[in-house]
């Protein structure tokens, strides 16, 4: 009965138009911005103290760049109102997906500031560190939406910043056979690509899985917020 | 007709009594915080990884061979990298921690409770306080692991021991503060990501010249890299810089309370003395090196006897700067099997300990060749690979007569030092494998030495094979028969394989070849 329920209600193009308003107001703008900024004033560092302008430290700049903007990102999930919401026709998948299809835009446009503002000389392969900033997002995207699905936790973006930093950190702890954060020119660079190219499909998986919402109360939600990604 | 009689309100509140005791609530909120802490994943996972990394490099130097024979000066600041990772998972959880209440929307429930606010961040400071005791307890017993080895040299440094528990309790205090100032999620992962590319700019603009004032406001500084120096040439302030980490913690502490409303005369004043000891920390860790040490390090390594004491064992004097003079032993061991081989043809020896200390302890330098006659280098690390290395410098010398002269050595004497260094360890062929740069024990290579490596040609290298599979008396009585040929540059390949008894090279080699390669 639930179930046919649940697939009867396929939201048209009118509901999508209704609920373009209320998402831009009910998104997450402090967190947002200021992963944006953060990244964007990273990325302009070498443009203030010219020694950062080496392709290592260009590397070691985009990467934190799209970090902070992959924290700020984590937080795309965010909804105070999730026990209300969650009961509404439009599912969530909609829901998040029009958050990000919002969002979308402007982490590209955030994302090639960050690429413009890099020294022309400090930049690493554009498209290897462009998926390097996706993969981060993704992840982030990924565990604040696995912390939703498991947890009662209607906030889900501090557990997932602070997951996603974590992994960052474990990520740069291992060692060079399996190293994701290799120096431009390394030999490494192209298998660390690859290793990048496979942290992302996990990610799209996770993302995947946990985005349509249980179709039962029940299992870990009872659980409280305790099984959430990161804190 | 009734009267209404209202009983008096029963007393709520009370003023406060002396028999109450307001810090059982701080400790007992303390303690149920600490225990939150370590349930929250980043930092269970992140303790596991930093114990299971202490115990797996434990292990990995055991096996090296070289964890015999630590160097104390060293030793103690080895283990503060890895506690950063504690210090990090602490930060941001203890920052979870205290804003949890309001996102959780019961800040106003506290809000009546008798312990106030500063109290609640008080226990969420001392929630930390286990945490930089584990640290604590395993920094101390790694160094103790160290000291208590038998091959132990040097001094450690109580201040170099308390950097590590240290970051992890300034880490827990600044994740409190922050939380304080800034009631967003987003302050804390902001924060570590500001912290990082600072770190990275200090250490980039710097270039590992970086002003040495701006390299020590990092809280972990581990120069290492080089060999180890005597404890009087290291030139780390790391008293100053436990002084300038403790009162950051405690400022920021007095910060944290003022903040949460504690705006007392105590507070106000233990926060600006701690704010002085920072600020004489900052003062004291600042200037560079001194005139004095430079001084000291120069005459360390271009005149070492002026620092150094000798002692005689067996015809040989052995001159050891000060904390070292307890591995002569070890030394004369290797000396006096590799003088037993070569039947005793030599000069007097002087083994002599030395630094290149004037590149500091991150420099890498090489040793230059001594030139007197039967002067032998030793490093100051000892142990695993630096033995067969000490032993190829004494073979070469005793075949050369001294360390320049064997730093040229493009002949067929690179044979006879070989097997004199390498018949002198209980497994010759896997000491060969280890001294030389390629750790293989066949074709061209190099031989590692505490000064110049040696050069070997492939017929050389099998040669020194061949020998060292042959019964070690009837090599040693060749040799000793041998002695005046084979110590001597005119000698060829051919004669010295036939002198020795092993298969000859089936053509010459040219001289140039083995240094040319």
């Amino acid at each position: 009965m639930t179930i046919r329920a649940r697939r009867e209600r396929r939201p048209g193009l009118p509901v999508f138009g209704a609920l373009i308003r209320p998402t831009v107001r009910a998104l997450p703008r402090g967190p947002l911005l200021a992963g944006a900024v953060t990244g964007l004033l990273v990325a302009a560092l070498p443009r203030v103290l010219p020694d950062l302008g080496t392709p290592e430290t260009g590397a070691v700049l985009l990467r934190v760049s799209a970090l902070a903007m992959a924290l700020g990102l984590a937080f795309l999930l965010d909804d105070p109102s999730r026990v209300m919401t969650e009961t509404t026709p439009a599912g969530r998948p909609l829901r998040v997906h029009l958050r990000a299809a919002l969002l979308a835009p402007l982490a590209a446009l955030a994302w090639s500031g960050a690429l413009l503002l890099i020294p022309r000389d400090a930049r690493p392969p554009l498209a290897d560190v462009t998926l390097e900033a996706v993969t981060l997002t993704a992840t982030a995207l990924a565990l604040a939406a696995a912390t939703v699905r498991t947890s009662a936790e209607p906030e889900p973006g501090r557990a997932a910043a602070v997951g996603l930093l974590a992994l960052v950190v474990a990520g740069m702890l291992l060692p060079d056979r399996w190293g994701l954060f290799v120096a431009p020119g390394s030999p490494q660079w192209a298998a660390a690509h690859g290793r990048w190219a496979a942290v992302l499909a996990a990610a799209v998986i996770v993302w995947a899985v946990s985005v349509p919402e249980p179709l039962r109360r029940g299992g870990p939600r009872t659980g409280g917020i305790r099984a959430s990604a990161g804190c | 007709m009734s009267t209404t009689v209202t009983p008096p309100a029963v007393e709520v509140t009370r003023p406060p009594a002396a028999k109450d005791r307001p810090w059982a609530a701080v400790l007992a909120l303390a303690r149920f915080e600490a225990r939150e802490l370590l349930l929250h994943v980043p930092v269970f996972v992140f303790l596991l990884l930093y114990l299971g990394y202490s115990v797996y490099s434990l292990v990995a130097a055991e096996r090296d061979g070289m964890a015999d024979y630590p160097v104390l000066q060293d030793a103690d600041r080895a283990p503060q990298s890895a506690p950063q990772l504690v210090a990090l998972a602490v930060l941001l959880c203890v920052n979870h921690a205290v804003l949890r209440s309001r996102r959780h929307g019961t800040e106003r429930h506290f809000g009546v409770l008798p312990v106030r606010p500063w109290r609640r961040t008080l226990a969420h400071v001392l929630s930390v306080v286990p945490f930089a005791a584990v640290v604590a307890v395993v920094v101390t017993a790694e160094f103790a692991w160290a000291a208590l080895k038998p091959g132990a040299v040097g001094h450690g440094s109580v201040a170099e021991l308390a950097v590590a528990p240290l970051t992890v309790l300034l880490a827990g205090v600044v994740g409190v503060l922050l939380a304080r100032l800034i009631h967003s999620a987003f302050a804390a992962p902001l924060f570590v990501v500001g912290l990082y590319v600072l770190l990275v700019v200090i250490s980039v603009a710097s270039d590992g010249t970086s002003p040495h004032w701006l390299t020590w406001l990092s809280p972990v500084v581990p120069e290492t890299g080089g060999a180890p120096l005597p404890s009087a040439l290291l030139g780390r302030p790391a008293a100053w810089h436990a002084l300038y980490l403790a009162g950051l913690t405690v400022t920021l502490l007095g910060a944290a309370l003022l903040v949460s409303g504690r705006r007392t005369r105590p507070v106000a004043v233990v926060t600006a003395v701690a704010l002085a000891a920072t600020a004489a920390g900052v003062a004291g860790q600042s200037p560079g090196d001194s005139r004095q040490l430079t001084e000291a390090r120069t005459v360390a390594s271009v005149s070492p006897e002026k620092d150094q004491s000798c002692a005689l064992r067996a015809g040989v004097r052995y001159c050891a700067f000060p904390e070292w003079t307890g591995r002569t032993a070890d030394w004369a061991a290797v000396v006096e099997r590799v003088e037993r081989l070569a039947g005793g043809h030599h000069d007097r020896l002087t083994v002599r300990q030395r630094v290149e200390a004037r590149y500091g302890l991150t420099g890498d330098a090489a040793l230059v060749p001594l030139a007197g006659p039967g002067q032998i280098t030793v490093g100051t690390e000892w142990g695993g690979n630096r033995v067969p290395e000490f032993a190829v410098g004494v073979a070469s010398v005793l075949v050369a007569g001294s360390e320049k002269e064997a730093s040229g050595i493009c002949d067929a004497r690179a044979v006879t030092v070989m097997w004199l260094a390498l018949a002198a360890q209980p497994d010759p062929m896997s000491a060969f494998a280890h001294v030389r740069l390629d750790d293989g024990t066949e074709g061209p290579g190099a031989v590692l030495a505490p000064t110049e490596p040696l050069a070997m040609s492939a017929e050389q290298t099998r040669m020194v094979r061949e020998l060292l599979h042959r019964p070690s008396e009837d090599v040693t009585s060749a040799v000793r028969a041998g002695w005046t040929e084979l110590t001597s540059p005119e000698t060829s390949l051919t004669r010295v394989a036939h002198l020795l008894g092993v298969r000859a090279p089936e053509k010459e080699e040219n001289r140039d070849d083995p240094c040319a390669a």
